[in-house]
Protein backbone atom coordinates (compact mmCIF):
# COMPACT_ATOMS: atom_id res chain seq x y z
CA UNK A 1 0.00 0.00 0.00
CA UNK A 2 1.08 3.51 -0.69
CA UNK A 3 0.10 5.89 2.07
CA UNK A 4 0.60 9.64 2.14
CA UNK A 5 0.45 11.34 5.50
CA UNK A 6 -0.10 15.12 5.54
CA UNK A 7 1.54 17.12 8.30
CA UNK A 8 0.80 20.71 9.22
CA UNK A 9 3.44 22.66 11.14
CA UNK A 10 1.91 24.61 14.04
CA UNK A 11 3.40 26.62 16.90
CA UNK A 12 4.58 24.44 19.76
CA UNK A 13 1.56 24.22 22.11
CA UNK A 14 3.75 25.50 24.94
CA UNK A 15 4.40 28.80 23.15
CA UNK A 16 2.86 32.07 24.22
CA UNK A 17 0.96 33.38 21.23
CA UNK A 18 0.59 37.07 20.49
CA UNK A 19 -1.24 38.79 17.67
CA UNK A 20 0.80 40.59 14.97
CA UNK A 21 0.67 44.35 14.21
CA UNK A 22 -1.77 44.05 11.33
CA UNK A 23 -3.98 41.78 13.47
CA UNK A 24 -4.14 39.22 10.68
CA UNK A 25 -2.18 36.38 12.27
CA UNK A 26 0.05 35.62 15.21
CA UNK A 27 3.64 36.78 15.52
CA UNK A 28 5.27 33.64 14.23
CA UNK A 29 8.88 34.70 13.61
CA UNK A 30 10.38 33.45 16.84
CA UNK A 31 8.16 30.46 17.50
CA UNK A 32 9.17 26.82 17.44
CA UNK A 33 7.01 24.75 15.11
CA UNK A 34 5.99 21.14 15.61
CA UNK A 35 3.62 18.77 13.84
CA UNK A 36 -0.02 19.46 14.67
CA UNK A 37 -1.00 16.91 17.32
CA UNK A 38 -3.66 15.04 15.35
CA UNK A 39 -1.25 14.72 12.39
CA UNK A 40 1.07 12.70 14.62
CA UNK A 41 -1.72 10.20 15.20
CA UNK A 42 -2.29 10.10 11.44
CA UNK A 43 1.37 9.39 10.72
CA UNK A 44 1.52 6.69 13.40
CA UNK A 45 -1.54 5.04 11.84
CA UNK A 46 0.11 5.23 8.40
CA UNK A 47 3.26 3.56 9.76
CA UNK A 48 1.21 0.79 11.38
CA UNK A 49 -0.70 0.17 8.13
CA UNK A 50 2.60 -0.14 6.30
CA UNK A 51 3.88 -2.60 8.91
CA UNK A 52 0.79 -4.74 8.33
CA UNK A 53 0.46 -4.47 4.55
CA UNK A 54 3.92 -3.52 3.26
CA UNK A 55 4.35 -0.62 0.87
CA UNK A 56 5.53 2.85 1.72
CA UNK A 57 4.66 5.96 3.68
CA UNK A 58 5.39 9.41 2.28
CA UNK A 59 4.96 12.55 4.34
CA UNK A 60 3.96 15.86 2.76
CA UNK A 61 3.91 19.33 4.23
CA UNK A 62 3.53 22.88 2.93
CA UNK A 63 5.45 25.86 4.29
CA UNK A 64 8.92 27.20 4.89
CA UNK A 65 11.64 25.88 7.21
CA UNK A 66 8.94 24.89 9.74
CA UNK A 67 7.50 22.42 7.21
CA UNK A 68 10.97 20.97 6.51
CA UNK A 69 11.35 20.49 10.27
CA UNK A 70 8.12 18.51 10.73
CA UNK A 71 8.94 16.46 7.64
CA UNK A 72 12.35 15.54 9.08
CA UNK A 73 10.61 14.46 12.30
CA UNK A 74 8.21 12.38 10.23
CA UNK A 75 11.12 10.66 8.48
CA UNK A 76 12.77 10.05 11.85
CA UNK A 77 9.55 8.43 13.10
CA UNK A 78 9.74 6.01 10.16
CA UNK A 79 8.24 7.55 7.02
CA UNK A 80 10.12 6.48 3.87
CA UNK A 81 10.29 9.80 2.06
CA UNK A 82 9.20 13.41 2.25
CA UNK A 83 7.69 15.98 -0.09
CA UNK A 84 8.18 19.61 0.87
CA UNK A 85 5.84 22.07 -0.84
CA UNK A 86 7.96 25.18 -0.67
CA UNK A 87 7.17 28.44 -2.43
CA UNK A 88 6.67 32.00 -1.21
CA UNK A 89 3.49 31.96 -3.31
CA UNK A 90 1.95 29.30 -1.03
CA UNK A 91 1.93 31.74 1.86
CA UNK A 92 -1.43 32.96 3.12
CA UNK A 93 -3.32 29.89 1.92
CA UNK A 94 -6.61 29.07 3.60
CA UNK A 95 -7.92 25.51 3.91
CA UNK A 96 -9.32 25.63 0.36
CA UNK A 97 -6.04 26.71 -1.24
CA UNK A 98 -4.06 24.30 0.95
CA UNK A 99 -6.27 21.37 -0.04
CA UNK A 100 -6.01 22.33 -3.74
CA UNK A 101 -2.21 22.45 -3.46
CA UNK A 102 -1.96 19.16 -1.56
CA UNK A 103 -4.23 17.47 -4.11
CA UNK A 104 -1.94 18.55 -6.96
CA UNK A 105 1.11 17.29 -5.10
CA UNK A 106 -0.53 13.92 -4.44
CA UNK A 107 -1.50 13.63 -8.09
CA UNK A 108 2.02 14.56 -9.20
CA UNK A 109 3.38 11.88 -6.88
CA UNK A 110 1.26 9.32 -8.72
CA UNK A 111 -1.65 9.18 -6.28
CA UNK A 112 -1.86 6.81 -3.32
CA UNK A 113 -4.07 4.14 -1.78
CA UNK A 114 -4.69 6.16 1.34
CA UNK A 115 -4.13 9.77 2.35
CA UNK A 116 -4.25 10.42 6.08
CA UNK A 117 -4.58 13.78 7.83
CA UNK A 118 -5.29 14.76 11.41
CA UNK A 119 -8.96 15.37 12.21
CA UNK A 120 -8.16 19.05 12.79
CA UNK A 121 -5.16 21.28 13.21
CA UNK A 122 -4.06 22.95 16.43
CA UNK A 123 -4.16 26.42 14.86
CA UNK A 124 -7.22 26.95 12.63
CA UNK A 125 -8.74 23.82 14.09
CA UNK A 126 -11.78 23.55 11.89
CA UNK A 127 -11.18 20.15 10.30
CA UNK A 128 -11.79 21.27 6.73
CA UNK A 129 -8.62 20.50 4.83
CA UNK A 130 -8.71 16.69 4.76
CA UNK A 131 -12.29 16.55 3.55
CA UNK A 132 -11.70 19.30 0.98
CA UNK A 133 -8.68 17.34 -0.23
CA UNK A 134 -10.90 14.30 -0.82
CA UNK A 135 -13.22 16.37 -3.00
CA UNK A 136 -10.33 17.86 -5.01
CA UNK A 137 -8.98 14.35 -5.57
CA UNK A 138 -12.45 12.94 -6.24
CA UNK A 139 -11.91 10.19 -3.66
CA UNK A 140 -14.14 8.77 -0.95
CA UNK A 141 -13.41 9.93 2.59
CA UNK A 142 -14.20 9.35 6.24
CA UNK A 143 -13.80 11.83 9.10
CA UNK A 144 -13.07 11.39 12.83
CA UNK A 145 -11.51 7.95 12.35
CA UNK A 146 -10.66 5.89 15.45
CA UNK A 147 -9.84 2.57 13.77
CA UNK A 148 -8.56 1.49 10.33
CA UNK A 149 -8.69 -1.97 8.78
CA UNK A 150 -7.43 -1.98 5.23
CA UNK A 151 -7.93 -4.73 2.68
CA UNK A 152 -5.53 -3.83 -0.15
CA UNK A 153 -6.50 -6.89 -2.24
CA UNK A 154 -10.16 -5.93 -2.20
CA UNK A 155 -9.16 -2.30 -2.68
CA UNK A 156 -11.26 -1.29 0.29
CA UNK A 157 -10.91 -0.06 3.82
CA UNK A 158 -13.14 -0.42 6.86
CA UNK A 159 -12.91 2.42 9.30
CA UNK A 160 -14.46 3.13 12.65
CA UNK A 161 -15.69 6.70 13.11
CA UNK A 162 -16.41 8.45 16.39
CA UNK A 163 -19.81 10.13 16.26
CA UNK A 164 -21.40 12.37 18.85
CA UNK A 165 -22.86 10.86 21.96
CA UNK A 166 -20.41 7.98 22.27
CA UNK A 167 -21.59 6.25 19.12
CA UNK A 168 -19.07 4.51 16.91
CA UNK A 169 -19.89 3.85 13.30
CA UNK A 170 -18.05 1.39 11.08
CA UNK A 171 -18.08 2.32 7.40
CA UNK A 172 -16.56 0.69 4.36
CA UNK A 173 -15.11 2.70 1.52
CA UNK A 174 -13.23 1.96 -1.67
CA UNK A 175 -9.56 2.85 -2.08
CA UNK A 176 -8.17 5.31 -2.80
CA UNK A 177 -9.58 7.25 0.12
CA UNK A 178 -8.82 10.14 2.47
CA UNK A 179 -9.17 9.55 6.21
CA UNK A 180 -9.07 12.24 8.90
CA UNK A 181 -7.67 10.65 12.04
CA UNK A 182 -9.00 11.36 15.52
CA UNK A 183 -6.83 12.07 18.57
CA UNK A 184 -6.10 8.99 20.67
CA UNK A 185 -6.48 6.35 17.91
CA UNK A 186 -3.01 5.05 18.83
CA UNK A 187 0.09 5.98 20.79
CA UNK A 188 2.42 7.78 18.39
CA UNK A 189 5.99 6.49 18.60
CA UNK A 190 8.95 8.66 19.38
CA UNK A 191 11.77 8.93 16.89
CA UNK A 192 14.70 6.77 17.92
CA UNK A 193 18.30 7.94 17.57
CA UNK A 194 18.67 5.35 14.83
CA UNK A 195 15.57 6.77 13.15
CA UNK A 196 16.97 10.28 13.30
CA UNK A 197 20.24 9.14 11.72
CA UNK A 198 18.44 7.12 9.04
CA UNK A 199 16.19 10.09 8.19
CA UNK A 200 19.17 12.01 6.85
CA UNK A 201 19.61 9.51 4.01
CA UNK A 202 15.96 9.36 2.98
CA UNK A 203 14.50 10.97 -0.15
CA UNK A 204 13.44 14.58 0.42
CA UNK A 205 11.77 16.24 -2.57
CA UNK A 206 11.07 19.96 -2.75
CA UNK A 207 8.32 21.10 -5.09
CA UNK A 208 7.34 24.68 -6.00
CA UNK A 209 4.08 26.02 -7.40
CA UNK A 210 5.57 25.77 -10.90
CA UNK A 211 6.49 22.11 -10.29
CA UNK A 212 2.85 21.45 -9.44
CA UNK A 213 1.61 23.38 -12.49
CA UNK A 214 -0.62 25.53 -10.32
CA UNK A 215 -1.57 29.03 -11.41
CA UNK A 216 -0.96 31.90 -9.00
CA UNK A 217 -4.64 32.58 -8.46
CA UNK A 218 -5.22 29.02 -7.17
CA UNK A 219 -2.65 29.11 -4.38
CA UNK A 220 -1.65 31.04 -1.29
CA UNK A 221 -3.46 34.24 -0.43
CA UNK A 222 -4.95 34.68 -3.93
CA UNK A 223 -6.31 31.14 -3.89
CA UNK A 224 -7.88 31.63 -0.46
CA UNK A 225 -11.66 31.88 -0.38
CA UNK A 226 -11.79 34.31 2.51
CA UNK A 227 -9.86 37.31 3.78
CA UNK A 228 -8.78 37.53 7.36
CA UNK A 229 -10.13 40.85 8.64
CA UNK A 230 -9.00 40.74 12.23
CA UNK A 231 -7.69 38.39 14.88
CA UNK A 232 -8.62 39.22 18.43
CA UNK A 233 -8.72 37.77 21.91
CA UNK A 234 -12.38 37.14 22.70
CA UNK A 235 -13.74 38.92 25.70
CA UNK A 236 -14.88 36.55 28.34
CA UNK A 237 -18.51 37.26 28.93
CA UNK A 238 -18.29 36.40 32.59
CA UNK A 239 -16.06 37.32 35.46
CA UNK A 240 -16.01 34.60 38.04
CA UNK A 241 -17.48 35.32 41.42
CA UNK A 242 -15.57 33.34 44.02
CA UNK A 243 -17.78 32.31 46.90
CA UNK A 244 -15.98 32.11 50.23
CA UNK A 245 -16.80 30.64 53.61
CA UNK A 246 -16.80 27.15 55.06
CA UNK A 247 -17.95 24.45 52.66
CA UNK A 248 -21.44 24.53 54.18
CA UNK A 249 -21.69 28.31 53.99
CA UNK A 250 -20.26 28.41 50.48
CA UNK A 251 -22.67 25.87 49.01
CA UNK A 252 -25.64 27.57 50.71
CA UNK A 253 -24.64 30.90 49.12
CA UNK A 254 -24.02 29.17 45.80
CA UNK A 255 -27.44 27.52 45.69
CA UNK A 256 -29.07 30.83 46.64
CA UNK A 257 -27.27 32.59 43.79
CA UNK A 258 -28.06 29.85 41.29
CA UNK A 259 -31.75 30.19 42.16
CA UNK A 260 -32.19 33.94 42.58
CA UNK A 261 -29.42 35.50 40.50
CA UNK A 262 -28.64 33.10 37.67
CA UNK A 263 -32.12 31.54 37.80
CA UNK A 264 -30.84 28.17 36.65
CA UNK A 265 -32.04 26.01 39.54
CA UNK B 1 -31.81 33.70 0.37
CA UNK B 2 -30.36 31.88 3.32
CA UNK B 3 -30.40 28.10 3.12
CA UNK B 4 -30.40 26.19 6.38
CA UNK B 5 -29.42 22.54 6.02
CA UNK B 6 -31.41 20.74 8.71
CA UNK B 7 -29.64 18.02 10.68
CA UNK B 8 -32.01 15.25 11.67
CA UNK B 9 -32.04 11.66 12.82
CA UNK B 10 -34.82 9.15 13.41
CA UNK B 11 -37.50 11.60 12.22
CA UNK B 12 -36.38 14.25 14.70
CA UNK B 13 -34.49 17.49 14.23
CA UNK B 14 -31.18 17.68 16.07
CA UNK B 15 -30.87 20.62 18.45
CA UNK B 16 -28.24 22.28 16.23
CA UNK B 17 -30.95 22.86 13.62
CA UNK B 18 -32.78 25.34 15.87
CA UNK B 19 -29.49 27.15 16.45
CA UNK B 20 -28.93 27.36 12.68
CA UNK B 21 -32.44 28.76 12.26
CA UNK B 22 -31.75 31.43 14.90
CA UNK B 23 -28.49 32.31 13.10
CA UNK B 24 -30.46 32.51 9.83
CA UNK B 25 -33.25 34.64 11.33
CA UNK B 26 -30.70 37.17 12.60
CA UNK B 27 -28.68 37.36 9.37
CA UNK B 28 -31.93 37.36 7.42
CA UNK B 29 -33.16 40.42 9.29
CA UNK B 30 -29.87 42.31 8.91
CA UNK B 31 -29.42 41.56 5.21
CA UNK B 32 -33.07 41.42 4.12
CA UNK B 33 -32.81 37.80 3.04
CA UNK B 34 -35.60 35.21 3.13
CA UNK B 35 -34.95 31.86 4.77
CA UNK B 36 -35.36 28.40 3.29
CA UNK B 37 -34.71 25.26 5.30
CA UNK B 38 -33.69 22.07 3.51
CA UNK B 39 -34.26 18.55 4.79
CA UNK B 40 -32.53 15.74 2.90
CA UNK B 41 -32.94 11.98 3.15
CA UNK B 42 -35.10 9.55 5.09
CA UNK B 43 -37.50 11.34 7.43
CA UNK B 44 -37.20 14.65 5.58
CA UNK B 45 -40.95 15.13 5.12
CA UNK B 46 -41.55 14.38 8.82
CA UNK B 47 -39.04 16.91 10.12
CA UNK B 48 -40.24 19.42 7.50
CA UNK B 49 -43.41 19.82 9.57
CA UNK B 50 -41.29 20.81 12.58
CA UNK B 51 -39.22 23.18 10.46
CA UNK B 52 -42.41 24.90 9.28
CA UNK B 53 -43.23 25.85 12.86
CA UNK B 54 -40.38 28.34 12.93
CA UNK B 55 -40.68 31.73 11.32
CA UNK B 56 -39.09 31.07 7.94
CA UNK B 57 -40.27 31.38 4.37
CA UNK B 58 -39.92 27.97 2.82
CA UNK B 59 -39.00 24.36 3.46
CA UNK B 60 -37.53 22.15 0.76
CA UNK B 61 -37.87 18.41 1.17
CA UNK B 62 -35.45 16.21 -0.76
CA UNK B 63 -36.54 12.67 -0.15
CA UNK B 64 -36.83 9.49 -2.17
CA UNK B 65 -37.14 5.79 -1.47
CA UNK B 66 -33.59 4.98 -2.62
CA UNK B 67 -32.20 7.71 -0.39
CA UNK B 68 -31.70 6.39 3.12
CA UNK B 69 -30.00 8.04 6.03
CA UNK B 70 -27.11 10.47 5.83
CA UNK B 71 -24.40 9.79 3.28
CA UNK B 72 -21.78 12.35 2.17
CA UNK B 73 -21.90 11.50 -1.55
CA UNK B 74 -25.68 11.80 -1.69
CA UNK B 75 -25.71 15.00 0.37
CA UNK B 76 -23.06 16.69 -1.77
CA UNK B 77 -24.77 15.75 -5.01
CA UNK B 78 -28.30 16.74 -3.93
CA UNK B 79 -27.31 19.91 -2.11
CA UNK B 80 -25.11 21.07 -5.01
CA UNK B 81 -28.14 20.76 -7.29
CA UNK B 82 -30.36 22.68 -4.85
CA UNK B 83 -27.74 25.40 -4.43
CA UNK B 84 -27.32 25.74 -8.17
CA UNK B 85 -31.07 26.16 -8.58
CA UNK B 86 -31.66 28.48 -5.63
CA UNK B 87 -28.48 30.66 -5.79
CA UNK B 88 -28.47 31.35 -2.05
CA UNK B 89 -26.54 34.14 -0.37
CA UNK B 90 -25.58 32.02 2.63
CA UNK B 91 -25.74 28.28 3.35
CA UNK B 92 -25.76 27.35 7.05
CA UNK B 93 -24.69 23.92 8.25
CA UNK B 94 -24.04 22.59 11.76
CA UNK B 95 -20.43 22.44 12.94
CA UNK B 96 -21.11 18.88 14.02
CA UNK B 97 -19.60 15.53 13.10
CA UNK B 98 -22.16 15.16 10.35
CA UNK B 99 -22.02 18.76 9.15
CA UNK B 100 -18.24 18.73 8.96
CA UNK B 101 -18.34 15.43 7.12
CA UNK B 102 -19.96 16.99 4.04
CA UNK B 103 -19.69 20.81 4.26
CA UNK B 104 -16.02 20.96 3.12
CA UNK B 105 -16.75 18.66 0.15
CA UNK B 106 -19.85 20.67 -0.76
CA UNK B 107 -17.97 24.00 -0.67
CA UNK B 108 -15.21 22.60 -2.90
CA UNK B 109 -17.78 21.06 -5.26
CA UNK B 110 -19.38 24.52 -5.60
CA UNK B 111 -15.96 26.28 -5.55
CA UNK B 112 -17.26 28.68 -2.91
CA UNK B 113 -15.94 29.85 0.49
CA UNK B 114 -16.59 27.89 3.66
CA UNK B 115 -16.10 29.51 7.04
CA UNK B 116 -16.22 26.66 9.52
CA UNK B 117 -16.87 26.89 13.25
CA UNK B 118 -18.63 30.28 13.29
CA UNK B 119 -19.63 31.77 16.63
CA UNK B 120 -20.72 35.27 15.57
CA UNK B 121 -21.31 37.43 12.54
CA UNK B 122 -21.54 41.12 11.80
CA UNK B 123 -22.57 43.39 8.98
CA UNK B 124 -19.85 45.74 7.76
CA UNK B 125 -21.44 47.90 5.08
CA UNK B 126 -23.00 45.36 2.79
CA UNK B 127 -20.54 42.65 3.67
CA UNK B 128 -21.08 39.67 5.88
CA UNK B 129 -18.23 39.15 8.32
CA UNK B 130 -18.12 35.74 9.96
CA UNK B 131 -16.20 35.16 13.18
CA UNK B 132 -14.73 31.80 13.99
CA UNK B 133 -12.63 30.50 16.84
CA UNK B 134 -8.99 29.57 16.27
CA UNK B 135 -6.20 28.17 18.45
CA UNK B 136 -8.66 26.13 20.50
CA UNK B 137 -10.90 29.14 21.14
CA UNK B 138 -8.05 31.23 22.52
CA UNK B 139 -8.53 33.72 19.68
CA UNK B 140 -11.27 34.78 17.32
CA UNK B 141 -10.76 35.34 13.62
CA UNK B 142 -13.04 37.69 11.71
CA UNK B 143 -13.26 36.66 8.08
CA UNK B 144 -14.81 38.08 4.95
CA UNK B 145 -15.75 35.46 2.36
CA UNK B 146 -14.43 36.42 -1.08
CA UNK B 147 -16.13 36.50 -4.46
CA UNK B 148 -19.77 36.17 -5.34
CA UNK B 149 -22.10 34.19 -3.03
CA UNK B 150 -23.00 31.48 -2.12
CA UNK B 151 -21.04 31.57 1.13
CA UNK B 152 -20.98 28.48 3.31
CA UNK B 153 -20.72 28.61 7.09
CA UNK B 154 -20.84 25.98 9.80
CA UNK B 155 -22.08 27.12 13.18
CA UNK B 156 -20.47 25.93 16.42
CA UNK B 157 -22.98 24.16 18.69
CA UNK B 158 -24.10 26.52 21.45
CA UNK B 159 -23.06 29.69 19.61
CA UNK B 160 -26.64 30.75 18.85
CA UNK B 161 -29.37 30.28 21.49
CA UNK B 162 -31.90 27.70 20.30
CA UNK B 163 -34.48 29.07 22.73
CA UNK B 164 -34.59 32.39 20.88
CA UNK B 165 -36.02 30.78 17.76
CA UNK B 166 -38.94 32.79 16.44
CA UNK B 167 -41.90 30.58 15.69
CA UNK B 168 -45.28 31.08 14.10
CA UNK B 169 -44.36 31.19 10.46
CA UNK B 170 -46.35 29.78 7.60
CA UNK B 171 -43.55 28.39 5.52
CA UNK B 172 -44.36 27.19 2.07
CA UNK B 173 -43.53 23.54 1.48
CA UNK B 174 -41.65 22.51 -1.64
CA UNK B 175 -40.22 19.23 -2.72
CA UNK B 176 -37.02 18.83 -4.65
CA UNK B 177 -36.96 15.94 -7.08
CA UNK B 178 -34.13 13.67 -6.00
CA UNK B 179 -32.24 11.77 -8.61
CA UNK B 180 -29.20 10.41 -6.90
CA UNK B 181 -27.02 8.95 -9.61
CA UNK B 182 -25.11 5.88 -8.60
CA UNK B 183 -24.38 4.20 -5.30
CA UNK B 184 -22.79 6.08 -2.42
CA UNK B 185 -19.18 5.00 -2.10
CA UNK B 186 -19.26 4.92 1.66
CA UNK B 187 -21.51 2.34 3.25
CA UNK B 188 -22.33 1.88 6.91
CA UNK B 189 -21.43 -1.57 8.21
CA UNK B 190 -22.54 -1.16 11.79
CA UNK B 191 -23.20 1.38 14.47
CA UNK B 192 -22.51 0.66 18.10
CA UNK B 193 -24.44 2.81 20.51
CA UNK B 194 -23.42 3.37 24.06
CA UNK B 195 -25.97 2.41 26.75
CA UNK B 196 -29.10 4.52 26.45
CA UNK B 197 -29.79 7.43 28.74
CA UNK B 198 -26.13 8.15 29.41
CA UNK B 199 -25.12 9.32 26.04
CA UNK B 200 -26.54 12.40 24.44
CA UNK B 201 -25.49 15.23 26.71
CA UNK B 202 -26.08 17.81 23.99
CA UNK B 203 -29.59 18.52 25.21
CA UNK B 204 -29.06 17.95 28.95
CA UNK B 205 -30.28 20.97 30.95
CA UNK B 206 -27.93 20.36 33.90
CA UNK B 207 -24.58 18.56 33.84
CA UNK B 208 -22.30 17.68 36.74
CA UNK B 209 -18.86 16.87 35.42
CA UNK B 210 -15.87 15.38 37.22
CA UNK B 211 -12.15 15.48 36.52
CA UNK B 212 -8.79 14.27 37.68
CA UNK B 213 -9.22 16.09 41.00
CA UNK B 214 -11.41 13.21 42.17
CA UNK B 215 -8.18 11.20 42.44
CA UNK B 216 -9.67 7.74 41.92
CA UNK B 217 -12.52 5.91 40.26
CA UNK B 218 -14.45 5.13 43.47
CA UNK B 219 -14.67 8.83 44.30
CA UNK B 220 -16.69 9.44 41.16
CA UNK B 221 -19.70 8.38 43.24
CA UNK B 222 -19.65 11.91 44.64
CA UNK B 223 -20.45 13.17 41.15
CA UNK B 224 -23.24 10.64 40.60
CA UNK B 225 -24.79 11.50 43.97
CA UNK B 226 -24.75 15.23 43.28
CA UNK B 227 -26.16 14.64 39.79
CA UNK B 228 -28.97 12.56 41.22
CA UNK B 229 -29.83 15.21 43.79
CA UNK B 230 -30.02 17.80 41.01
CA UNK B 231 -31.70 15.59 38.43
CA UNK B 232 -28.63 16.24 36.28
CA UNK B 233 -26.63 14.26 33.73
CA UNK B 234 -23.04 13.21 34.38
CA UNK B 235 -20.04 14.18 32.29
CA UNK B 236 -16.28 13.85 32.58
CA UNK B 237 -13.04 15.33 31.35
CA UNK B 238 -10.70 13.39 29.10
CA UNK B 239 -8.24 12.15 31.80
CA UNK B 240 -11.13 10.44 33.60
CA UNK B 241 -12.07 8.56 30.46
CA UNK B 242 -8.46 7.79 29.52
CA UNK B 243 -7.98 6.31 33.00
CA UNK B 244 -11.05 4.09 32.40
CA UNK B 245 -13.02 5.48 35.33
CA UNK B 246 -15.91 6.04 32.93
CA UNK B 247 -16.71 4.99 29.35
CA UNK B 248 -15.85 7.30 26.47
CA UNK B 249 -19.43 8.50 25.97
CA UNK B 250 -19.19 10.63 29.11
CA UNK B 251 -16.35 12.70 27.74
CA UNK B 252 -16.96 16.41 27.24
CA UNK B 253 -14.56 18.46 25.16
CA UNK B 254 -12.99 18.78 21.76
CA UNK B 255 -12.74 15.04 21.23
CA UNK B 256 -15.91 14.23 23.16
CA UNK B 257 -19.27 15.90 23.31
CA UNK B 258 -20.00 19.59 23.01
CA UNK B 259 -22.64 20.66 25.49
CA UNK B 260 -24.54 23.84 26.25
CA UNK B 261 -26.65 23.16 29.34
CA UNK B 262 -28.38 25.72 31.51
CA UNK B 263 -26.07 24.80 34.40
CA UNK B 264 -22.66 23.11 34.26
CA UNK B 265 -20.91 22.16 37.47
CA UNK B 266 -17.22 21.32 36.97
CA UNK B 267 -15.76 19.40 39.89
CA UNK B 268 -12.02 18.84 40.13
CA UNK B 269 -11.56 19.84 36.49
CA UNK B 270 -8.61 22.15 35.87
CA UNK B 271 -10.02 23.27 32.53
CA UNK B 272 -7.65 22.27 29.76
CA UNK B 273 -8.65 24.13 26.62
CA UNK B 274 -9.81 20.86 25.05
CA UNK B 275 -12.38 20.61 27.83
CA UNK B 276 -13.36 24.28 27.76
CA UNK B 277 -14.26 24.24 24.08
CA UNK B 278 -16.81 21.56 24.85
CA UNK B 279 -18.64 23.36 27.65
CA UNK B 280 -17.91 27.08 27.67
CA UNK B 281 -21.22 27.92 26.03
CA UNK B 282 -23.14 26.68 29.07
CA UNK B 283 -25.41 29.45 30.35
CA UNK B 284 -24.10 29.18 33.92
CA UNK B 285 -20.84 27.51 34.91
CA UNK B 286 -19.87 26.60 38.47
CA UNK B 287 -16.32 25.48 39.21
CA UNK B 288 -15.26 23.64 42.34
CA UNK B 289 -11.50 23.29 42.56
CA UNK B 290 -8.87 23.79 45.21
CA UNK B 291 -6.47 25.46 42.78
CA UNK B 292 -7.49 29.12 42.44
CA UNK B 293 -5.33 29.47 39.31
CA UNK B 294 -7.05 26.63 37.46
CA UNK B 295 -8.12 27.87 33.99
CA UNK B 296 -11.66 26.60 34.61
CA UNK B 297 -12.21 29.74 36.73
CA UNK B 298 -11.66 31.87 33.62
CA UNK B 299 -14.88 30.60 32.10
CA UNK B 300 -16.82 29.99 35.31
CA UNK B 301 -19.50 32.34 36.63
CA UNK B 302 -19.34 31.09 40.21
CA UNK B 303 -16.41 29.41 41.86
CA UNK B 304 -15.64 27.70 45.13
CA UNK B 305 -11.93 27.39 45.84
CA UNK B 306 -11.80 24.58 48.34
CA UNK B 307 -11.43 20.83 48.81
CA UNK B 308 -14.03 19.15 46.60
CA UNK B 309 -14.26 16.23 49.05
CA UNK B 310 -15.79 18.67 51.54
CA UNK B 311 -17.72 20.92 49.17
CA UNK B 312 -19.45 18.34 46.99
CA UNK B 313 -21.08 16.30 49.82
CA UNK B 314 -22.30 19.58 51.35
CA UNK B 315 -23.75 20.66 48.01
CA UNK B 316 -25.41 17.26 47.53
CA UNK B 317 -27.04 17.54 50.97
CA UNK B 318 -28.45 20.98 50.32
CA UNK B 319 -29.77 19.95 46.88
CA UNK B 320 -31.46 16.88 48.37
CA UNK B 321 -33.14 19.07 50.97
CA UNK B 322 -34.31 21.42 48.25
CA UNK B 323 -35.74 18.57 46.24
CA UNK B 324 -37.76 17.38 49.23
CA UNK B 325 -38.97 20.86 50.10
Amino acid sequence: MKIISCIKPVPDPASRLTINETKTWIKDQDLTFVASEADNYALEEALRLKERHQGEVAVVSMGGEEAARVLRSGLAMGADRAIHLLDAKFKGADEFAAAATLAKAIEKDGGADLVLTGVQSDDLGTGMTGTMLAEFLGWAHATVVVGVEADPDKKSVKVKRELEGGINETVELPLPAVLTIQFGINQPRYASLKGIMAAKKKEFKVWSAADLGLSDDAIGKSGAKYEVREILIPERKSKVEIISGTPDEAVATLVEKLRKEAKVL
Amino acid sequence: MILVIAEHKDNKLKSITSELLVFAQRVGRDFGQPITAVAVGAGASVVAEDLRKSKIDRVIVAESSELGEYNPDAYVQILSAIIEKESPFLVLIGHTTQGMDFAPRLAVACRKPLIAGCVEYEKQGDRLILTRQIFNAKMNMKTAPKGEPAYFATSTPGAFPADELETGGSAELASFPVSFAGKPRRTVVERVEAPKGQTDLSSAPIIVSGGRGLKEKANFNLIFELAEALGASVGASRPVVDADWLPREYQIGSSGQTVSPRLYIAVGISGAIQHLVGMQNARCIVAINKDADAPIFKVAHYGIVDDLFKVVPALTRICKDLKQA
